[in-house]
């Protein structure tokens, strides 16, 4: 077996007559330069590009459009109830500076068939690159009833060109996309092309805000992801969260600049996440409610430093600690957690109405 | 549990010798061994059911069926569409016409929705053979969670595995997470089976895929060089045709899995263990501990070592007594007291161990890898935060242990663990407790048990 393996690694023949078929060894050069392509495919290509290999690439990209649409269809009957969860934050709001307060940030759910695609690097990038996408456009809510979490919808956002999350304006050319899978759909097909599993992109929420005019430098508005049961990615798990926070005080745009409260603030986001996807929480309560779903009545077990007995009292305290108050204004609810959304892979679509 | 089960299997099968039913509750007295009692019940089941559709193959008992055949856990692991469920019902098909088999189609295979057993659920589908060596029993998850949790819980540990690839398709981006899990959950050795290749003429292509396998099982710190590759069609070996790329190949398939998986060592063969439950002054004699031998052989006169809570003392062991009878030999699964040469009363108790001396060590930081049960399974319904301190329950020791995260984790302070996860994390034990890579436990809080693990790497010994 050894030997005969051998003699095939190197096979210097067929290349001066006209190739009947690609010698193996160029077939196993264009799967190491392309992912995920079949060996069949791989012979196809070289067949039909007569050989050269960047050619052969081309022809791969082409024909990954219509065999992942063909194999997308192939596996339409299939459940695909594995994948992950992430969220991209593109501007959580809250900073310093005259667009510090605008906010953008997307969760995601994409969905494949087990849990190996669901830990691949291809499958991760995806996730992450449509949750950018998602994230970059989505649009400010026209109104304030229809609150800031928002659905985005799926045909909208499959026909949208994708952005990868890493290098959003294209600067490499080594990460751009080929013309074929430069669409969210589109690259929903080619990593289908790739896997051979079904891929479907489940649902997708984002908020965007835009910043607040100055007359408002006392509001303040931050968006925050918590991701739990992250492998590859830090930003794509199985259980994810989508939530915001809402501040007022007029200490508020001195605050903002200082490190120290940014560094308070990303641990009582953090503490909060915990709390919404560790816990059973589905909306965020009143503040004087028993409310067992709701996020204001659980305990703070998941906050690093206790100080209260409910999250609320947390929070108080917290707006305190950091003189989010200030002088003069005495009001409650300085600090609020405005809604959240969390999601589970997989998990029934009815159940994850929240906030 | 067993004793219900064998009348019911003879009554199914009445054409069936009683070797037959033996090897039917071999293999479920096994698994009660190694797993929790949930566990067993669903290693139990398939068997019994497999009967059901077995052949009456009315021979006397032979040596064939004799439960001195080692067994051994092998799984198959492969993309969806390669032909796994295919793989094993043609491996089936093949060894039940020598009557080393009963004969599981796909349905029996994929849709096996009673095994999820209640209490720790059980993703996977049980199917067993034998070869003319061994005795298998074939594991088939689907996910690599489902793998994992069946390592920690010991419901369905893999000893070796089958990794299927299609000749079509070559090896793809997710086979370097099946090798990966392969690795994660302490598979040294694997069988390749190259499947369909009946759609691929180039024999050149066949080659090709032989030699990527190769090549990512050694980046993958396997032996690519001497790894078993078959190339073969289960579809052709399943429809009974081509007998050359059919059943040939399988009975290749299995001959390398009896060659290349080696076999874990028998509990009969390994080191002494007695796990003390209970300890008793007889007067006149001494001390005697009582508990059920774990592993390994006893005979009396043997010098022993009690571990444990900060102890470690040699003494000798006296006296054998089980069945209310003097023996001169205990061995695994006996129910003994040990008799203990100058071992005062006070000196032991329950959760040591009576160990061969130097076989084992008390340990008193380990990292392990756990399973938290979800609510479901009878868990915490809320996550819990590093430095939780539950009670970490061990043979027959109760101590209590803290939880934190490996030193090399970043946010260790910020990181949660939710019911339902596998979390690798490090176990700090009030006092010693004898354990070593592979001891199982589990985790238990106000009465009820949140958890199960399994050590994976010594960090601090006693």
């Amino acid at each position: 077996m050894y030997a005969l393996r051998r003699s095939t690694a190197s096979f210097p023949r067929l290349y001066s007559t006209a190739p009947p078929k690609p010698p193996v060894k160029l077939i196993a050069e264009l799967r190491k330069l392309a992912e995920g392509v079949s060996l069949t495919k791989a012979r196809e290509a070289l067949a039909a590009s007569n050989n050269d290999l960047p050619a052969a690439l081309a022809w791969l990209d082409a024909d990954r459009a219509a065999s992942g649409a063909a194999k997308a269809a192939k596996l339409a009957g299939r459940v695909a109830g594995q994948g992950l969860v992430g969220v991209q934050v593109l501007s959580p709001g809250a900073r310093p500076g005259a667009s510090g307060s605008a906010v953008r940030a997307a969760m995601v759910e994409l969905n494949c068939e087990t849990d190996f695609v669901a830990r691949g690097a291809l499958f991760n990038k995806l996730l992450a690159d449509v949750a950018h996408t998602a994230a970059f456009l989505a649009e400010p809510a026209a109104s304030r009833g229809e609150g800031f979490v928002r659905e985005v919808r799926l045909d909208a956002l499959g026909d949208a060109p994708l952005l990868d999350h890493a290098d959003p304006v294209g600067a490499s050319p080594a990460g751009r996309l080929s013309a074929h899978a430069n669409t969210v759909g589109g690259a929903v097909r080619d990593l289908v092309a790739k896997v051979g599993e079904k891929i479907t992109l489940r649902r997708a929420v984002a908020v965007a805000r835009d910043p607040l005019p100055y007359a408002q430098r006392h509001l303040g508005l931050r968006a925050f992801p918590y991701v739990h049961g992250a492998v590859t990615v830090p930003t794509n798990g199985t259980k994810g969260a989508l939530a915001l926070l809402a501040f007022r005080s007029a200490r508020l745009p001195e605050l903002v600049a200082s490190e120290a409260f940014q560094r308070e603030l990303a641990a009582l986001e953090r503490s909060l996440g915990r709390t919404i996807v560790g816990f059973p929480v589905t909306r965020v309560g009143e503040s004087d409610g028993r409310d067992a779903e709701a996020l204001y009545g659980q305990p703070p077990d998941m906050f690093v430093n206790k100080t209260g007995s409910t999250v609320l009292e947390e929070l108080r305290n917290w707006a305190d600690r950091n003189k989010l108050g200030g002088e003069g204004s005495g009001e409650d609810a300085a600090l609020a957690v405005l809604e959240f959304k969390k999601w589970s892979v997989g998990e029934p679509l009815e159940s994850t109405e929240s906030s | 549990m067993f004793k219900a089960q064998l009348p019911a299997t003879r009554v199914i099968a009445r054409r069936l010798y009683s070797s037959r039913a033996t090897q039917s509750l071999y293999s479920c007295a096994r698994g009660s061994v190694r797993s929790p009692a949930p566990a067993a019940s669903s290693l139990c089941r398939p068997v019994g059911r497999s009967l059901v559709f077995a052949r009456g193959y009315a021979e006397p008992a032979s040596s064939k069926f004799s439960r001195a055949k080692p067994h051994l856990n092998i799984g198959t692991i492969g993309h969806v569409d390669h032909g796994k469920t295919t793989l094993t019902a043609a491996i089936t098909k093949v060894l039940s016409e020598k009557g080393a088999a009963s004969f599981t189609d796909y349905s029996q295979i994929d849709k096996a929705p009673e095994e999820k057993a209640r209490g720790i659920t059980i993703n996977s589908a049980h199917v067993e053979y034998e070869s003319d060596t061994r005795h298998y029993g074939h594991i088939d998850c689907p996910g690599h969670a489902d793998y994992i949790k069946n390592m920690i819980t010991g419901a369905a540990q893999m000893d070796g595995a089958i990794i299927v690839v299609s000749a079509t398709d070559g090896q793809m981006p997710q086979t370097r997470e099946h090798l990966l899990l392969a690795r994660q959950v302490g598979i040294k050795k694997l069988v390749v089976f190259i499947n369909k290749v009946d759609m691929i003429a180039d024999k050149e292509m066949l080659e090709l895929v032989d030699m990527e396998m190769r090549d990512l099982l050694s980046t993958y710190n396997f032996d690519g060089e001497n790894t078993p590759i078959i190339l073969g069609s289960a579809l052709a070996a399943l429809e009974g045709r081509d007998p050359a790329i059919g059943a040939d190949k399988i009975n290749e398939l299995i001959k390398a899995c009896d060659e290349w998986l080696e076999i874990p060592p028998r509990d009969l063969e390994k080191p002494f263990l007695l796990p003390v439950e209970d300890v008793f002054s007889i007067s006149g004699r001494g001390t005697v501990a009582t508990g059920r031998v774990e592993r390994g052989v006893i005979n009396k006169g043997d010098e022993v070592e009690i571990l444990g809570f900060g102890t470690k003392i040699k003494s000798v062991l006296t006296g054998i007594e089980a069945f209310h009878k003097e023996l001169d030999r205990g061995e695994a699964g006996d129910n003994m007291g040990a008799l203990l040469r100058g071992i005062k009363r006070e000196q032991i108790k329950r959760g040591h161990v009576i160990v061969a001396p130097g076989s084992i060590k008390a340990v008193k930081k380990f990292q392990a890898q756990i399973y938290v049960l979800t609510k479901d399974e009878g868990g915490r319904y809320t996550p819990f935060m590093a430095n939780y301190t539950p009670q970490l329950f061990i043979r027959t020791a109760d101590i209590s242990t803290r939880l934190s995260w490996p030193e090399d984790t970043a946010d260790a302070e910020e990181k949660m663990v939710m019911p339902g996860d596998n979390v690798e994390m490090v176990c700090t034990l009030h006092h010693d407790v004898a354990g070593e890579v592979g001891s199982r436990f589990t985790l238990r809080e106000g009465g009820k048990t949140i958890g199960t693990g399994i050590i994976t790497k010594i960090l601090e010994y006693a």
